[in-house]
Parts: structure tokens; sequence; C-alpha cells
């Protein structure tokens, strides 16, 4: 690892004047570190921003504020958030292990960096970690790589769990920016597509901060599932994964929610699928004809193919275990 | 290094483990936790081409870090006397040459070592590094290599083929897997500390301390008695300790170059390339049998990838010549060489890639025969004589153990037609195999000193790798002397205790037992000589009737003839008692053939949706002769389950086709299973004891757990499914599509 400075932070300005492109923020630091293992981040200086951001869920008028630090242990346990978000706390549990989460974060989780294989190996070109020298997983191994909006440049999946739930729920990012202005970025926009700058993973302005993120208020308390494939049942990163919510009126489908991880650049919302499923019957005939819209619209890579088949298996599945839950 | 028990103390903790209060308190010392003083460390950079040559290492930035001491590389190494002419390297079973090539046979092979005062001075240099090479083409993918390499008979054919080429029913089907890596919890860790110019102290990660001394001995050039080796506490092997590689020999050069102990500790991505993996393989089986299930014959063929520097074969088709009576066998195989670090035995090495296609087969043609896949195996067994070399087994009970855990797994339930139990997306099927390995036996030696008091300490150089081998050392012991089990010390794993060879193969239970036994008749002999002065009844007594207890000896006899220790001691003017005794196989192993068995018995849940395979019930009976101590023993037994699950259902690395890297190579990335993917594991033993094949008539058990393991599961899943899936990994896609 190479040498770096270290310093405490105890103000969101003060962390933020001293934010640079070389200083990065330092939350758990369960992927920060590994990263910097490993010599794919190299900053030259650490601001420890565990002291200086909220970690307490807030009930608020209209919805449910996440502070920037509250940690993945604490979120899956929250009293409001077993309440009023549980889908959130479900996507949380899929991910990682009990000592990850005990220290990973909020806003690291969303930050948290792709888990293709070949970012990992420095020795081999890869677009995001070093652009322009090329992606390897584009004719290597695909087993984890994207079925949708992907392109040459990079075929990485954005490889969090709870960013799927918060996808699902229209959630929203605040920010506060270098100038100390505070910016509110809807989630659908908050992660991106690899575009011609795949080593941004993300919209949020450079040297930003995350404080917090809401969850509008909603009625997906009641039929709602996660479920995550993976070639072990713990630890492991997703194949594909589902969030699913529906809001019933007796039988019929009010509204619902789909979501995957696993599939894209960023969480990916099934919206035509979701646009389909509102007001019909739920049963397994139209869940199954939103999982076929969906895999419609998957274009697999020649190294996964599977996963076509995968999602649609787990979009029926997600959606019916909506009815169990 | 102290006693292996020294924190066992509360009467509570005498059920566990002996070393059990050591481990989980942090107070036992595995290799890379020593201190020594001035001690300084050792870092590995590796090549990043799979294959070419050198060209040029540019050392500038690294040297400008604070803290280097040395950067040794092929250019500047200190020469090292076992690698200075081919037979040599050959000579010392050391594989690669380090820092004596300017080739590169596999990524990440080390190319350059940084020595600095800290870990992490050393790593930041390593990282800096830079190195230009001239690159040829690399060959990593198995199953693109194999179809060229030609096979050649492997050992002698029995029968023809011909015999059998109007069997009425045949099965020929090809079975591939991949490639597995041990991943023990400890990483691969040397301390090397020259204490004098040919004197050298080792704290190793190791599975033999003997063998790391016999090939730092010959590597180096100096006498195998003035190395000293640690290896007290192992944090798990699978068969990757079994050999001395990189770390060690890295370290005992750094350690030279700059003349201070130096700790040398792979990464975990290190690790899988490194310390040897279970190499994959690509296997055909041709099976003919009768009209009633009688085999008639087998053809197997089997290649597994190797090295491009040494050769490894894989015992693929071993295991073919045991089990079953074949009276026409014919068995081929080869080697494909790659460019990757060597393989090594792993867990049930060759048997357990080799029982995966023969199980399958078998299964195969039960369904073809529409017979009970379990009457079959049992119509066809061998239980009385080594179909191989017709001795008699001295014992073998893999009959008793399929018949038993059919009932344990509730065998009935199960359909003979395929796909026939379905829940909701779920399809259930069961599935069997069986396992079955050679019981060998080493020579072994153990030592044991005696206090008045009546502590005894219980000496052997073998390790224990988690296998409960010290546990079993004071349970023996007890039951030989009558000793109270908190008077009995354990010490082990390291050089200058009484001699024992390395803890693999599952001879590590079956040879030291022998020692132990004999140690405490040598014992007992003693310690009735010395009572003899007391009480003459002792005079003619033999060591069988001499019974321990903490206070002083007894005979077998109307009345006890008890003789205290404290006027033993006194009479005889004694300090310490210290005996020695060695013990082996011998003439037992020209008569008879010795085998452990298990059969095993699978009940899986199967996803038609999501291609999720669920193993929701799997059972083990097992043969290992007497049974020691039934909970390391069980222990061992789920564990190699835990692996076998691994190995059907997620466990491979696989090498990119183009860059030669391994994908995915660290914990995150390489799929073990882990509790959540446990099921209910029932193990049962057969518990018999075998007459010949050592003292204590235990066999051992480490490999056999998970021989036979993978191709239960692989059969259930064809059972709940109708799906044959040939190709282990078997992972959901491959249930899928
Ligand atoms: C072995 C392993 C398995 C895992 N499995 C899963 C899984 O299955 N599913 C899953 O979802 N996740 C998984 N994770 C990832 C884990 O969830 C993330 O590592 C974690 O959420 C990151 O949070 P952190 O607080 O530790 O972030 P850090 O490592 O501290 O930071 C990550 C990044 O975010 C930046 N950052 C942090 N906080 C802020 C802020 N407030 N404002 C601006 N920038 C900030 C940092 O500068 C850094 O660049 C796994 C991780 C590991 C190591
Ligand atoms: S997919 Fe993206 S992250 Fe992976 S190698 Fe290509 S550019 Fe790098």
């Amino acid at each position: 690892m190479k040498p770096f400075s270290f310093s405490k932070s105890d103000k969101v300005s003060k962390a933020l004047s001293a934010k640079k492109e070389a200083v990065q923020f330092l939350a758990g630091g369960t992927n920060l570190v590994d990263l910097m293992k490993k010599n794919i981040a190299v900053p030259d200086g650490l601001i420890d921003i565990s002291a200086v951001l909220s970690d307490k869920v807030e009930a608020q008028t209209v919805n449910t504020r996440i502070g920037a630090m509250v940690r993945n242990s604490a979120l899956a346990t929250d009293p409001q958030i077993l309440a009023k978000n549980p889908l959130v706390a479900k996507a949380v549990l899929a991910g990682a292990s009990p000592q990850i989460r005990n220290m990973a974060s909020t806003a690291g989780n969303l930050l948290q960096r792709t888990r293709c294989p070949y970012f990992y190996e420095t020795s081999t070109p890869c677009n995001k970690r070093n652009p322009g020298s090329g992606c390897s997983a584009l004719h290597g191994e695909q087993r984890m790589s994207a079925i949708i909006g992907y392109n040459d440049a990079c075929v990485a999946v954005h490889p969090s769990d709870l960013c799927i739930a918060l996808a699902a729920l229209s959630a929203s990012v605040n920010v506060t920016d270098k100038g100390n202005k505070q910016l509110v970025i809807p989630f659908k926009d908050f992660h991106k597509l690899p575009e011609s700058t795949p080593e941004l993973d993300n919209h949020l302005p450079k040297d930003a901060i995350i404080t917090s993120v809401d969850i509008p208020d909603n009625p997906f308390n009641k039929h709602f599932a996660y479920l995550k494939l993976r070639d072990r049942d713990s630890y492991a990163f997703a194949l594909v994964s589902v969030a699913a919510a529906l809001e019933l009126e007796g039988n019929r489908i009010k509204d619902a929610r789909l979501a995957s991880g696993g599939v894209a650049h960023k969480p990916w919302r099934w919206q035509k699928a979701e646009q389909y499923l509102k007001g019909k019957e739920a049963n397994a005939a139209t869940f199954s004809a939103a999982a076929a819209m969906v895999a419609d619209e998957v274009k697999p890579l020649p190294g996964n193919g599977f996963k076509k088949v995968m999602l649609m298996g787990a979009i029926e599945t997600a959606l019916q275990n909506c009815l169990t839950a | 290094m102290g006693l292996f028990n020294a924190k066992n103390k509360a009467a509570a903790v005498l059920k566990g483990r002996v070393e059990g209060i050591a481990k989980v308190t942090g107070a036992g010392k595995y290799a890379a936790e020593y201190r020594v003083d001035n001690m300084c460390h050792a870092v590995f950079a590796g090549s990043t081409i799979a294959a070419g040559t050198i060209k040029s290492i540019y050392l500038e930035n690294a040297k400008q870090v604070e803290g280097v001491l040395a950067i040794i590389t092929h250019l500047n190494k200190p020469g090292v006397p076992g690698f200075t002419t081919e037979a040599k390297i050959k000579d010392t079973r050391a594989g690669l040459p380090l820092f004596h090539t300017d080739k590169v046979y596999f990524r990440n092979q080390p190319i350059a070592m940084v020595v600095a005062n800290t870990l992490e001075e050393a790593t930041y240099a390593a990282s800096l590094i830079e190195v230009t090479y001239e690159e040829d083409k690399a060959t990593v993918d198995f199953k693109k290599a194999h179809p060229t390499v030609p096979l050649s008979l492997q050992g002698r054919e029995r029968g023809s083929l011909d015999a059998w080429s109007s069997a009425p029913v045949v099965v020929d089907q090809e079975y591939d897997i991949a490639a597995e890596v041990h991943n023990p919890m400890e990483m691969h860790a040397t301390i090397a500390h020259w204490t004098a110019a040919d004197k050298l102290v080792l704290y190793d990660k190791t599975q033999g301390v003997v063998n790391v001394q016999r090939t730092i001995s010959k590597i180096f050039e100096i006498p195998t008695e003035n190395i000293e080796v640690f290896s007290e506490f192992v944090g798990g092997g699978f068969g990757s300790g079994l050999r001395v590689w990189t770390n060690a020999v890295g370290a005992v050069m750094a350690a030279k170059q700059v003349d201070r102990p130096v700790k040398l500790m792979l990464t975990r991505p290190q690790m899988f390339s490194l310390t040897g993996y279970r190499p994959a393989a690509w296997q055909r089986v041709k099976l003919g049998a009768d009209k009633e299930g009688k085999f008639l014959g087998i053809h197997h063929q089997g290649k597994n990838g190797t090295s491009a520097f040494e050769p490894f074969q894989e015992g693929l088709t071993t295991i073919t010549r045991m089990i079953y009576n074949f009276d026409n066998l014919k068995a081929e195989q080869s080697i494909v060489p790659l460019n990757l670090g060597t393989p090594t035995w792993m867990r049930g090495p060759g048997d357990c890639t080799g029982a995966f296609a023969v199980e399958c087969a078998i299964d195969e043609l039960s369904y073809q025969l529409n017979m009970d896949p379990v009457a079959l195996r049992l119509k066809n067994f061998a239980i009385t004589h080594d179909p191989e070399n017709k001795k008699p087994y001295s014992s073998n009970f893999i009959d008793e153990c399929i018949t038993k855990g059919a009932e344990m797994i509730d065998w009935k339930q199960r359909k003979q037609q395929p796909g026939a139990i379905t829940e909701g997306d779920w399809k259930v099927g069961y599935g069997v195999a069986v396992g079955m390995w050679g019981a060998g036996r080493g020579n072994a030696s153990a030592g044991i000193s005696m206090e008045k008091d009546g502590t005894m300490t219980v000496k052997t150089a073998m390790t224990d790798i988690g296998t409960g081998t010290g546990t079993a050392m004071q349970n023996m012991t007890h039951t030989f002397t009558g000793m109270p089990k908190d008077k009995i010390k354990i010490e082990l794993g390291h050089s200058t205790l009484p001699t024992a060879g390395s803890q693999g193969g599952s001879t590590g239970m079956s040879s030291i037992s022998g020692a132990v036994s004999a140690v405490c008749e040598v014992l007992k002999k003693q310690l009735a000589a010395y009572a003899a002065a007391i009480n003459p009844a002792y005079k003619d007594a033999k060591p069988g009737d001499v019974l321990l207890s903490a206070t002083g000896v007894s005979l077998k006899s109307d009345n006890n003839e008890f003789v205290s220790l404290a006027d033993i001691w006194q009479k005889n003017n004694l300090t310490t008692i210290a005996v020695k005794a060695s013990s082996g196989p011998g003439a037992e192993r020209q008569q008879y053939a010795f085998c452990c068995s298990t059969a095993h018995f699978a009940k899986v849940r199967v996803n038609t949706k999501t291609g999720k395979v669920k193993v929701e019930r799997a059972v083990c009976v097992a043969d290992g002769g007497t049974i020691v101590n039934e909970k390391p023993a069980a222990n061992q037994i789920s564990g190699a389950i835990v692996g076998g699950i691994g190995m059907a259902l997620m466990e491979e690395i696989h090498p990119d086709d183009k860059l030669g890297n391994l994908v995915g190579n660290d914990l995150a990335g390489y799929h073990f299973a882990v509790n959540a993917d446990a099921p209910m594991i029932e193990v049962a033993f057969i518990n018999k004891p075998d007459p010949y094949v050592n003292p204590s008539g235990a066999k051992g058990l480490g490999e056999v757990g998970i021989i036979g393991c993978a191709p239960a599961i692989a059969n259930a899943i064809y059972n709940a499914t109708g799906k044959r899936l040939r190709d282990l990994p078997i992972t959901p896609d491959k249930v899928l599509i």
C-alpha cells in the first residue's frame, strides 16, 4: 500500500475543505481499504468522516431519512426501517457478512466499486481502473458481467444489494458539494451507465459528500421480496438479484416495483414490467408475463446467456414470494 | 512453543480438544505469529505474464522505499546449492527453482523478493518493481489443451476389453471437474532464522516438520539435524502443507542475505498460485454389465492438468481398482502441462476425482437397468478380497456402510423415476455414492517423560492440522496406561521431538497410534522394573498387566500390589523417567489389504426456476476401524462433506484463457461452501476395530469422508430433475440451461 496521511474530521465543512482529488473520505473502510491494499485506490490522504455524519434513522413528514454513517447492520435491524421499509432490511441482510455489515456505512455502500474480477487484478487491462487500457471482461470471464446497459468500454455491474432496494423504493441521495451547497439526487440518477467514462460509477459531484439517503413513505411494506441468486448461500455477490414489491387491493395489483442487481452498471428498474403489472391480477400468469417482458429487454454477453433465464425465474419467484411474505 | 494442551486446565475442558483453549484464546501460535528478535519481512513480487522470459527488472523506485534492506531477483540472488543443476532441482523436490531462472512458467510466479524492516515497506516496494518480458504463448485452459494429449496405460490391465464388448448394458460418458484450491484459513508462512552459518530455525506452516527438514536440507545442503522446525499449531492444510513451497525457500534465502530472521507470509491471491491445488481433470468411463446388473468390465481414462515445469499425476484411476469386482479393467491416464503453478494433493487426492466419474457412471447404469443403485452396488462390491491383488481385506464394511446409510436417509422415500417428486417450484431427489481409501500406516515414534507426581508428557514430531491428533494421543495414552487424562500432557509439531512422518494421506492416526501404544508398553515395563525393587510381584510382570493411576502402579491381580509413585521415585532415586519407542507397519502388510470406506447419501432440492440446488440432508456412514474419539472423528467427516458440497456445487478456479490470470483469486471470488450451504449432516460409524492395521484398530478418516460425496449430490440432482450433469461444479447456470 502506498504511504498516505490520515486525519479525522469533526465537521462536514471541515471535511469538505480538506477534500481534494487525491484525498479520500473514509467511512467503514471495508471497500476503500481493500482497494488501497491492492493498489487500485492510491490516495495520498484519508479523512475519516465517521464522526461528522449522522448515524441515525429518522422519520420525517413524508419520508425516512437514513444518515450516511448508519451502519448496514444497524439499518437492517432498525425498528422504523423494519416497519416502513422492510425491503431495505432484507436487501442489506443478503449482502456481505455480519462482520462487514457492522463496519459498512450507508454512503459507503452506495459508493462501493464493482466486483468485476479484472478490476481487482491490476496486471490486466481495465477501463474502469485505468481508463483507455481496454476491457478484459469484454472477451474474458463474464459470469459476473452485465446483461443490459453495457457498452464495449465496460461490462461490469454494480455490486450492491442495498441499492437495489433503494432504487425500487425511489429513494434520493442528499449531498453537500465542495462549495457547501446541498443537492438532492434522485436514486435513479445517482449511479450511471459506463458511457465513455467507465471510470466513473455515479454522478456524485467531484469532492462532494453524501450526508443522508431519503426513502419516501410508500405502501410497499406488506408485499415485498428480495431474492438474491448466487453461487453460495451467503458471502457472495449476486449473479442476479431482484427487489420486488406490490401494493395489492384484494387480489389486484395497484402498484408495483421491480428492480435488479447483478445485471447492469447501476441498480436497474424494470419500469415496463412495473407498468404492465399495475391493475393486473396477482397470479403466476401475470408474473411470468412480467418476467418475459424483462427478458425481452436484456442482451446477455456471450459468456452469461444463462442470466436471462435465471433472471426470469428470479422475477417470477420474487413476485410470487411477495404474496407469501 | 509449549505444551499443546497447556491451557486446558478446567475439568470441563478435558472433554474437548486438548488444544481447544489455546486455539480459541489465541494463545496457540501459528507459524507467522512467532516473534523473533530483530525480525524483518520479505514479500514476493509476481510475474504479470503466464509464459515467457524476463527481459529486464527495474528496481530503482523500489530501492528508494524507506526500510528496504535487499531486493533479490534471478540476477543477483545468493546462489542456492540445490538449484545448480536440473538433477539437483529434481532431487530436492522443491519444484520451482526460485530466482534461479529467467523463465516465467505461470502468472504470479515470484520473480523478485523485497526484504524490508516492516511488512508495509516490503509490500509497497514490491509494488514499485517494474519488469519487462518477452512473452510466449501461454496455455492455461485445460479443456482446450487436453484433447491433443495422448493417453497411456496406467497399471496392469485386468482381463480384456474384448471380453465384454457385447455387454447388454453399457454406459460410456465423459466427466469433467474444474480445478479447486485448498484455501486453508492460515496462509502459508515461514519465519527463517539462521542461528549459525549452517544452523537454521524455521517456524513453518506445514503438515510435516520432518519433510521440511529434509527438503530444506537438500536445497541448502546443510545437515538435517542442523535444521529445527516448529509447526505446533496448523490452521488447516487439506494437503497444501505436504510440500515445501516457495515461502519457505524464499524466507531462508532472504534471512541469509540480510543476516537477520525473516518472515515471509503469502497473500491470499498468492496462495492460489503458489501452494498447489486440485487440478482440473477430464475422465471417460465405459462401464458394462449383464442384464442382472453384474459388472462385466470398466474402461477408465483420465487426464489432469499439471504445471509447465513439473509433472504431477493424480491417481484418478486408483479407486477404480478397489471397490468393485471388475474381471475386466483397463485404465489409461496422462497429464496436461499448463502455464499454472504445480498442483498437489488435496483432500482425497485422485480418488475424489476418480470416484466422481465412476460413481456417476454406476448411477447412470442403474437407471438403464432400472435397478436401485444401492442394490446394484451391493451386488458388485468386493468385500472379502482386494480385487487388484487378491489379498484378503483386514476388514471391509462398505456393505454395512451403504445399508446403514440407506436406512438413515430413509431411502425408501426415493423414487426410481427421475423428477417424480415435486414441491412447488422445487424438485426433490436422492442420490448415493461410495468412497474408499487405502488404510495406510507409516513409521512413527513417540516419547513419554514422567514426573514423580504422575504427570506424563507424550511427545511426537507429528503435527496436528486440526484433525485431533493431540486429543487422540491423550485418549490412547489414557486407554493404554490407565493414567487419568488430566495428568497427560501433549507436545507435538517440533522436529526435535521423536520423529514421525507428515500428517497426510489419512495415515496420521494409524501411524501415531502404533507409536503411542509402543511407548506406553515401554513405560509400563520400565515402571514395573522400578516397582520390582519394592515389590517382587512386579519382577516378571507383562506390560499388559501393569496399570497406572495418578498416584501409583498396580498389577492386574487379586490384591493389586499397589506401589506408589513416590516410593518408586525414592527407592530408585529418580528425577524424570524418559522413554521412547517407534512403531511401523510389518508383515501384516504382505498378508492383507487395508481400506477405509464411506457411503454417502444426499437429499437435494432443485429449483426449476432459478437453478438453485439445496442439499437438504447429507448422510455419511464411515468405516474407519475403531473410533478413538468420536467428536473429532465426526468433525473430520462433516468437514469433508462441506468440502464435498463445495466440490459438487461451487468450487472452481480457472485462468483467463487470454491473460492467464486466475479469475477471482480471493475468498470473495472463490466460493467454497459456508454454513448457509451446509445441510443437516448426519454421520455414523461402523466402529469395529481392524484386527491387523495397528494396535488401536483405528484406520484413517481424513480423506475418505470427501470421496464419494460430490457424486452422491450429482446423482441426487439427476434423481430430482432427470438432468445428468457431468461437469463439476454444478452451478445454477448448468442446472438451468
Ligand atoms: C468480502 C466482501 C463481501 C461483500 N459482499 C457484499 C454483498 O454481497 N452485497 C453488498 O451490497 N455489499 C457487499 N460488500 C460491500 C460492502 O457493502 C461495502 O464494502 C460497504 O458497504 C462499503 O461501506 P464502507 O462504509 O466500508 O465504505 P468505505 O470503504 O469506507 O468507502 C467506500 C467509498 O465511499 C466513499 N465514501 C464513504 N462515505 C462517503 C460519504 N459519506 N460521502 C462521500 N463519499 C463517501 C469513500 O471515499 C470510498 O471511496 C462486500 C464487501 C466485502 C469486503
Ligand atoms: S468490465 Fe469494466 S471493470 Fe471489468 S474489466 Fe472491463 S472495464 Fe474493467
